[in-house]
């Protein structure tokens, strides 16, 4: 018996060990909720629900992104969401009062967004603060300078047509159907030249079905996402700008050396300091991808809510969710461990989640409770799977 | 009794002069005294096992030549020339590489990355124009390299470069960090304890690796409480005892007993010095 669990275990921490496997946990979840969501709510598989779902999760898997870096080298950022709000009360008073030009608010925001963020990682990298003391000071000071940017109003309108497409203009159907062939053309092609590259070197091949079901799980989810939402308005444009963004930043993490450092310094410091990494300028480096991140989210969140209010932003669940949907898709808040692509997947988790105890009524208080106990399960399975994966020795 | 004297002619270690020497290292913490005048030397193709009782002043040596401490006293000579030591990247540049205790691996990582890490070659070509850090790393290069190392390494049980090092035994994660330390362009190896906690088949494992260095012309430092182990793979053993070198010892002219006197009371004057 308890042989068959360690077993488990042992298969479960394997699983989420190895490249492709890491995607599997959350996306079982997520077709889990939408199985019981469908059967239970009839309108919770309709196109129309789809569409805002993902605009719903897109501010959420902006932020969580940005978290996903800095979980990454075991940092956690509490200020995520106080700087997009701020990011997004600044964009909305320069262009609603002080009728700026739409770019240089928003360059004005990103660089808001990037000198906060950078600011809280010098702390952590030079002073040394544990980033959990100084981001939560951030999060406190960010929550008053957003309420002060935006004055007595409390709320500031955002009816910039430019902004507001940003989350209501859609794909046609047809480029969404052509961005998904595009999509499967390049990662066939790619998965095809490295395994040609890797048997005329000599190397070990992945086997065919792990490299056919990264195409083939690719092809389907994009496909079945694509045609859900052409049936209702089409691909949102702030979904494709997103999916853009993570796949520069994944590719970042996993393939350059910047992001071997990312993972170096959170899985083992002394390690990193070791060989010459510079731990203080990694640590500078990904506080100020989130900031960047944090200045998307309060666009796209100024975009969709078409209004920048305390709560939604600084005020509100957002930050929360943003951290429980990196830690949900499988990003480890011990650091060395995760991916930006789990945190979009972990984002329409909790989206999904909200969604659907909307849809039956659920009051707040039980919307609460119930993403508490799947952030808790998150962390668990976490916790019990790196057990598993090193027992497997 | 000064057993650092001339090598004895007609052993089976080898010939020439040493490679790594120093002189009257003196080194102190406060008031204590750590190392007070140690003189060592280690040739090419040996391993020179370092053994003396906790404090005896083993890991302040092993850490001066790595550079993680900067010697008060006492000149270093690489090949007969003078050099400074002062700060592990120095030592790392002299040829001079370390692997501590705590191995210091990111389990994490899959064995390539760690053998590359902080260095990792990048892709040729377009990317110029991408600054240093961003640029792709060149995966392939690397796994090819890794496996060459390994397979230098003689690591029969490990079955893929690409696994975690967390899934790795412990004389698998010594393997590797042995193959980091030498992957560079070294020809001294420091080993502080590297099978204090490995069975019996994985210490054999690394023995063998550790072996496989020294035919290589590999200069290797062994430091152990392990005597069994350092009768295995040593050719000549360094005793310290309280900051100071009591003896050297070629490994087949010495037994157990004569070594654990030098340790515990400097040896017997009767037989510590067999030149």
């Amino acid at each position: 018996m308890a042989d068959t669990l360690n077993r488990s275990l042992a298969t479960l921490g394997a699983m989420r060990e190895s490249r492709f496997g890491s995607y599997l946990p959350v996306l079982l979840a997520l077709v889990a909720i939408w199985g019981f969501f469908g059967l239970t709510e009839p309108n919770f598989l309709s196109p129309r629900n789809f569409y805002f779902l993902f605009l719903q999760s897109a501010v959420v898997g902006t932020l969580a992104v940005g978290i996903t870096i800095v979980l990454l080298i075991g940092d956690i950022d509490l200020s995520a969401a106080a700087t997009a709000g701020v990011c997004a009360a600044l964009l909305a008073v320069l262009i609603t009062n002080e009728g700026v030009p739409v770019p240089i608010a928003i360059i004005a925001a990103i660089v808001a967004g990037i000198v906060l963020s950078g600011a809280e990682g010098m702390i952590v990298a030079f002073v040394r603060v544990p980033s959990f003391v100084v981001t939560l000071a951030g999060l406190l000071a960010f929550q008053g300078l957003m309420l002060k940017i935006l004055g007595i109003h409390g709320a500031i309108n955002m009816r910039d047509p430019f902004i507001r497409d940003l989350t209501t203009a859609n794909l046609p159907n047809e480029i969404g159907w052509a961005l998904v062939a595009l999509g499967i053309v390049a990662l066939a092609l790619a998965v095809w030249r490295t395994r040609r590259k890797r048997a005329s070197l000599g190397l070990e091949l992945d086997p065919v079905y792990a490299d056919l079901g990264k195409i083939v799980g690719f092809g389907l989810l994009a496909a079945v996402g694509v045609a859900i939402l052409n049936g209702y308005r089409g691909v949102p444009v702030v979904v494709v700008l997103l999916l853009a963004v993570t796949a520069l930043l994944g590719w970042i993490t996993t393939s350059t050396r910047f992001g071997r450092a990312l993972f170096a310094v959170g899985g083992n410091t002394e390690s990193a300091r070791r060989v010459g990494i510079s731990i203080t300028w990694t640590r500078v480096a990904a506080f100020t991808i989130v900031g960047l991140m944090a200045a998307f989210a309060g666009i796209v969140g100024a975009s969709r809510y078409a209004s920048v209010s305390f709560n939604a932003f600084a005020g509100g669940p957002l930050l929360l969710n943003a951290i429980g949907a990196a830690v949900i898709g499988g990003t480890s808040l011990f650091g060395g461990r995760g991916s930006v692509w789990n945190a979009i997947l972990g984002a329409l988790v909790i989206g999904s989640v909200g969604n659907g105890l909307d849809l039956g009524g659920a009051s707040a208080a039980d919307k609460f409770i119930i993403s508490g106990a799947i952030l808790l399960l998150a962390v668990s399975l976490d916790a019990v799977s790196r057990r598993g994966a090193s027992q497997t020795r | 009794m000064t057993a650092e004297q001339q090598h004895p002619a007609g052993t089976s270690s080898p010939p020439g002069e040493p490679h790594l020497k120093v002189v009257g290292v003196v080194k102190h913490f406060g008031g204590v005294e750590a190392l007070a005048g140690v003189d060592f030397e280690l040739r090419r193709g040996e391993v020179m096992g370092l053994v003396g009782d906790n404090g005896a002043g083993k890991s302040t040596l092993m850490k001066i030549l790595a550079g993680a401490h900067v010697a008060d006293a006492g000149h270093f000579y690489i090949d007969e020339t003078e050099v400074t030591i002062s700060s592990p990247h120095e030592a790392s540049r002299l040829g001079i590489q370390i692997v501590y205790q705590d191995l210091a691996l990111c389990e994490n990582l899959d064995v390539t990355a760690n053998l590359f890490l902080g260095k990792e070659p990048t892709v040729p070509g377009w990317t110029r124009f991408l600054p240093e850090r961003l640029r792709p790393i060149d995966t392939l290069s690397m796994e090819l390299e890794a496996l060459a190392a390994v397979q230098r390494l003689d690591v029969r049980t490990l079955k893929s470069v690409r696994a975690k090092v967390g899934v790795l035994s412990g004389g698998q994660r010594q393997a590797v960090a042995i193959a980091r330390a030498v992957g560079t362009e070294s020809s001294i190896l420091l080993l502080d304890e590297p099978t204090a906690a490995l069975g019996v088949a994985q210490t054999a494992q690394v023995l063998n690796a550790v072996r496989r260095l020294r035919d290589n012309g590999h200069a290797i430092v062994y430091i152990s409480h392990n005597l069994g182990d350092v009768f295995e793979i040593t050719d000549r053993i360094t005793v310290l005892r309280q900051g100071t070198n009591v003896g050297v010892f070629e490994t087949k002219q010495t037994n157990n007993d004569e070594i654990v006197a030098a340790i515990t009371s400097g040896g017997d004057p009767g037989n510590g010095n067999h030149g």
